[in-house]
């Protein structure tokens, strides 16, 4: 091989690499600000709005990268799929990220009150469900595991039905007032950027599905 | 008229691959069903099956199976010594002036034997036309070089009528129009390169041959040469050897891929697969596809 193609590889690899890096990140987020929701803690949440930048330069990074390489190396089947993908992969991610800055800006606007324990139990299984379908998504992305993409599909179930649960329980609270109608609807908002972020992990599934196959998984649907 | 030389086309021979009865279908990678093709693309311009091709006792290909459809570019890319150019060379029959080389196997032109003992060179030639590696004008003027062969081929119609419309259509004309009795080394490399497709179109053939056509070209003169085989394309069959992938990728409808084997002691071409060029580029059947078109192999 020779030593241009060889750097070349070199750079798919750490690609590769930062975008599990900016999958890391995410995954802080989604840590680090469901914590300030549930706490209600104004500065952390400020923290986790700061953070998003990084992710986006990362994400951004990522990008201008694969622009380059695909001008000067005009890359071809696995290595044009693995570009395509961790553009496609990165942008997920930095959506994720936005998805979690709107569930912290919801801090601010219920701040000073205090979810009831079962909402707050049902938005801390959703952002386990996050977490665990982030997981699988950036193991399934390093290892190119086409068993573990395509399982996100089925685990994405289980987060649909935790908005449910979520939903249900909005429609049990009969107070009226307008902190409880503010409650409702950030709440109401928040299962919506959770089931967002799950979703997001399926489509880094399918990309993952493509690099690895080279079949479109995403065609039908 | 010359007679080519006589071939001996035996039966096919397949010491890699065992009796072909034993194939299943899809063992031939990539080689689509031949009634679907036709239904899509009219008849097949080549049929090759089980091509053998020797140098004395030296296997140059082993077993290709393959066909080119018509009016579609099929490009041949592979590592060196892969015998792209010796396949591209069986298909008007170039190699038979090379002594002690011979064909087994069947290579069907238009539905006939190629190497059928009626063909006459000639005729051959002038059905299917090539075009070299470097420029190979005759050394003489820019219209004599295109109405020499016509001229011969005793076509009928007006002579300058033929040079100027294969000029137009080899994308040349304006550029020669006012000097046509200039000498053909006067052009520029790429121009001359144009010329020889001219030449090669002048006598209408139904496919054009290319080995290489833009390898000795600069950018430019290669984008002009890519442009030109993408609107010729509509009339003729193009077959093109190309050791530059990203024109392969770039011009051809379908991409054959060769590699050297080594398995059975010395360096014989094998055809890995063929298939639809976006097919080829972005998800190979095979791995031996893979790595060299990623640059992981040599």
């Amino acid at each position: 091989m020779t030593k241009t193609r060889r750097l070349f590889h070199e750079e798919l690899q750490d690609l590769t690499h930062d975008v599990a890096r900016l999958g890391a990140l995410v995954r802080q987020a989604i840590e680090a600000g469901t914590a300030a929701f549930l706490a209600g803690d104004l500065r952390d949440a400020e923290a986790v709005i700061v953070g998003d930048r990084a992710i986006d330069q990362l994400a951004h990074s990522v990008e201008s990268r694969v622009s380059d390489l695909l001008a000067r190396q005009q890359p071809m089947a696995a290595d044009l799929r693995l570009l395509l993908s961790a553009l496609r992969i990165s942008y997920a991610m930095e959506r994720m990220g936005d998805n979690m800055v709107n569930v912290v800006k919801g801090t601010r606007r219920l701040y000073p009150y205090l979810l009831e324990p079962p909402i707050q139990d049902v938005i801390s299984r959703m952002h386990e469900q996050a977490v665990a379908q982030l997981d699988v998504a950036i193991t399934a992305f390093v290892e190119r595991d086409v068993n573990r993409a395509t399982a996100l599909e089925d685990m994405d179930d289980a987060m649909d039905h935790l908005q449910h649960e979520l939903f249900r329980l909005l429609f049990h609270t009969h107070a009226t007032d307008d902190a409880a109608i503010q409650t409702a609807v950030q709440v109401g908002l928040l299962g919506r950027y959770f089931e967002r972020i799950a979703d997001l992990t399926v489509t880094i599934g399918e990309r993952v599905r493509y690099m690895v196959t080279g079949e479109f998984p995403f065609e039908e649907g | 008229m010359t007679e080519l030389p006589s071939i001996r086309v035996g039966p096919s021979r397949s010491p890699a691959s065992g009796p072909q009865e034993d194939k299943l279908p899809s063992s031939e990678p990539s080689v689509s069903d031949p009634a679907e093709v036709e239904a899509t693309h009219g008849p097949s311009v080549f049929r090759v099956e089980n091509l053998f091709f020797y140098y004395g006792d030296h296997l140059a290909l082993r077993d290709i199976t393959l066909d080119i459809r018509p009016r579609e570019i099929t490009s041949l890319i592979g590592p060196s010594g892969c015998g792209k150019t010796t396949f591209i060379r069986c298909l008007n029959r170039l190699n038979d002036l090379i002594p002690g080389t011979r064909l087994e196997g069947r290579v069907e032109f238009d539905g006939e034997s190629l190497y059928g003992p009626d063909v006459r060179a000639i005729e051959l030639r002038r059905r299917i036309g090539m075009v070299f590696q470097k420029p190979n004008p005759f050394p003489k003027s820019i219209y004599e070089n295109v109405a020499l062969a016509p001229r011969m081929n005793r076509m009928k119609g007006n002579l300058d009528d033929v040079v100027e419309e294969s000029l137009v259509r080899a994308a040349l004309w304006d550029e020669v129009k006012d000097k046509l009795r200039a000498s053909a080394f006067s052009l520029s490399g790429g121009q001359q390169q144009r010329l020889c497709i001219a030449r090669a179109i002048a006598v209408r053939p139904e496919v054009i041959l290319m080995d290489e056509p833009c390898s000795a070209l600069d950018p430019v003169a290669t984008f002009r040469i890519e442009e030109l085989m993408e609107d010729l394309k509509n009339d003729y069959t193009i077959v093109i050897v190309t050791h530059n992938m990203q024109q392969a990728a770039r011009v051809s409808d379908r991409t054959a891929f060769f590699t050297v084997d080594t398995s059975q002691g010395g360096r014989t071409g094998v055809m890995v697969e063929i298939g639809a060029t976006s097919k080829i580029f972005t998800a190979p059947s095979d791995q031996r596809t893979e790595d060299y078109i990623t640059g992981r192999f040599g």
